[in-house]
């Protein structure tokens, strides 16, 4: 097994090695389940069938439909917020593991401090940013639709309902 | 009314003689096989190559056949939780449950609807099963052992020991967000489209929180190795989660959003999206589907085990077997993690069946306006204690859990508007007059 055996180091082949095997034995899995089940079941096409699942209704042109704009805003916080917390890793382990292997203890606990302040700092600025968003109502999933106008007749206090109303009287009033 | 002939299977298919009768003689054989077939693979033990290779099919075999247990012991649960009695009717106490479901499952038309993206929606399952199965790639089931044949050779009963332990379980977590959007891309129907789409939006939110806990533990451990933050564990006695009760829940909560179990079942929710993202899949696709959401299940719950609750350590507050590699030490450790996850498992179930699905905002906002302010000041939090040499110090770590915990509650207990969702209770928005 000498192909196998030098796959067999440390570090990056390693995982590439896990990777590979349970991938394949995952593929392997489904493949096989899906192939023997191929000559097993029945297989009775009918277009009736075939057709899109809209609760039994003809389908009304395609499945890929625009979707909200707010799934954007979450993916694009997502992303930023994310990189951070990957960035942090590296630090969280050799700040956490106390320093680098040699590194003496007086050295230690001069750069602790500082290690400390620079990544709450950049932390910060992070937070910052998040505290916009919250402030601003990005972070909102349901936001108010209608607002306070000046000089609209639209009340603040007044219900989704009576608004609804109010809107639909002043539409008909100006037809 | 019944037919007697079935009538009759059925009644000698529940009787627990069978079943127990039928257990016994297929364990048996499995010991004997294992003990002829014993100078086969005695080789293969104590080879730090082939070894991880073994525990891997043992371990992959005892995944698979624990989903369809799991399949049976959820509807057991649930059962229970509603006070009726489960499914009892294939075999004793319902045992052979999982061996029909299969049955069916092979059985079913496979149903490809003619306006899918095909090579998608042939991958997505496949993908969703792959990714799922790969976390278990670097759990430590049960440290290391010494096999009495081979003396000088110190195995690891693990797949692969990576110095990127963690973040190789965060990385395929969020992998686990490519099944289901693939399904919900590659249908092409609405209903599936809407599942995928807000699967990738909670799974992505619920990521933060994740990563948020996992530094917590990584800046106490100071290492990304998951055998090692286990060795830790076991050998000081105090598990992570008696230091942090609060990092614990957040990957705790993180771990049922990612999954997509209710109560955070938004990306299938059947009362409004039909079934979600598999709403076109039938037949053994779908099984592919529930056997990779019960798999990250189980992956979820081993690596919470491995990372706070002391992994294969059998006793907290205790050293024992913390430095032992005799063999019959690994079969204790084994049990003892498995024991850990089983409960784990449990608990995901009970959830499942006592709280109810979340709207999609009051998920947003659990993710984005309590979990993540709640992360960021508990690494804050740890960080300083960090620095102050007290991140091991258990009055140190609890009191600042209390802190974050009181802080959340006063905050909570301010703000006086009332959070629902609805329109009348949001705030004006500020329009300027055009």
């Amino acid at each position: 097994m000498p192909l196998l055996a030098s796959l067999d180091t440390e570090g990056g082949t390693q995982l590439l090695q896990a990777l590979g095997i349970f991938a394949l034995a995952g593929f392997l899995m489904a493949f096989a389940v899906l192939l023997f089940g191929k000559f097993l079941r029945p297989r009775l096409p009918h277009p009736e069938k075939n057709r899109a699942y809209e609760c039994g209704e003809e389908a009304v042109g395609t499945g890929w439909v625009q979707f909200d704009l707010r799934f954007y805003v979450v993916a694009l916080v997502f992303l930023v917020f994310d990189v951070e917390i990957a960035l942090f890793y590296p630090w969280a382990v050799v700040f956490g593991g106390g320093g680098a292997p040699g590194a003496s203890s007086e050295v230690l606990k001069e750069i602790r401090w500082a290690a400390l302040w620079d990544m709450l700092f950049f932390f910060g600025v992070i937070v910052v940013g998040f505290l916009y968003l919250w402030r601003f109502g990005y972070l909102d999933w349901v936001r108010a639709f209608s607002g306070r106008q000046q000089g609209s007749e639209l009340g603040a206090q007044d219900s989704v309902i009576e608004r609804q109303t109010k809107l639909e009287a002043a539409g008909t009033a100006s037809e | 009314m019944q037919d007697p002939v079935v009538f009759r299977v059925e009644r000698i298919l529940r009787s627990p003689w069978l079943i127990f009768g039928a257990g016994a003689v297929l364990a048996g054989a499995l010991a004997l096989a294992l003990w002829l077939l014993f100078p086969l693979y005695k080789g293969l033990l104590a080879d730090p190559f082939w070894f991880p290779i073994l525990v891997m099919a043992i371990m992959l075999n005892l995944i698979l056949s624990s989903t369809a247990i799991c399949i049976l012991a959820e509807r057991k649960i649930a059962g229970f939780t509603q006070d009726r009695f489960g499914p009892n009717r294939v075999g004793f106490w319902g045992l052979l449950q999982p061996l029909a479901d299969g049955l069916k499952f092979l059985l079913k038309e496979d149903i490809i609807p003619t306006q899918v993206d095909k090579p998608l929606f042939l991958l997505a399952p496949a993908m969703a099963l792959i990714i799922s199965l790969s976390g278990f790639a670097v759990i430590p089931w049960a440290g290391e052992v010494r096999w009495p044949w081979a003396p000088d050779t110190l195995v690891s009963t693990q797949v692969a020991s990576l110095d990127i332990g963690v973040l190789y379980v965060l990385a395929v977590a969020s992998l686990g967000v490519y099944g289901v959007v693939l399904a919900g891309y590659a249908s092409n129907n609405k209903y599936a489209f809407y599942g995928g789409v807000r699967a990738a939006a909670q799974m992505i939110s619920y990521e933060l929180p994740l990563g948020l806990g996992l530094l917590c533990l990584l800046l106490t451990s100071g290492s990304l190795r998951l055998e090692e933050v286990v060795r830790q564990q076991a050998q000081s006695g105090m598990w992570y989660v008696f230091l942090h009760p609060l990092p614990f829940l957040l990957i705790l909560v993180s771990s049922f959003a990612e999954a997509n179990r209710v109560p955070f079942d938004l990306a299938e929710a059947e009362q409004e999206l039909v079934g979600g993202f598999h709403t076109e899949y039938s037949s053994m696709k779908f099984a592919l589907f529930f056997l990779a959401e019960y798999a990250h299940m189980i992956t979820g719950s081993a690596v919470l085990v491995a990372l706070f609750c002391g992994g294969w350590a059998p006793l907290p507050f205790s050293s024992w077997l913390a430095d032992s590699t005799a063999w019959w030490a690994l079969l204790i450790k084994l049990g003892a993690y498995l024991a850990k996850v089983a409960v784990c498992i449990g608990l995901f179930m009970l959830v499942r069946w006592t709280i109810p699905r979340f709207r999609f905002d009051q998920l947003m906002r659990i993710a984005w306006l309590s979990l993540v302010p709640v992360g960021i000041a508990l690494v804050a939090g740890t960080a300083t204690l960090t620095v102050l040499g007290l991140q091991r110090t258990w009055w140190a770590c609890l009191g600042l859990n209390l802190v974050a915990l009181l802080g959340m509650l006063w905050t909570a207990a301010r703000s006086g508007r009332t959070v629902t969702g609805r329109q009348d209770d949001l705030p004006d928005i500020h329009v300027e007059p055009a």
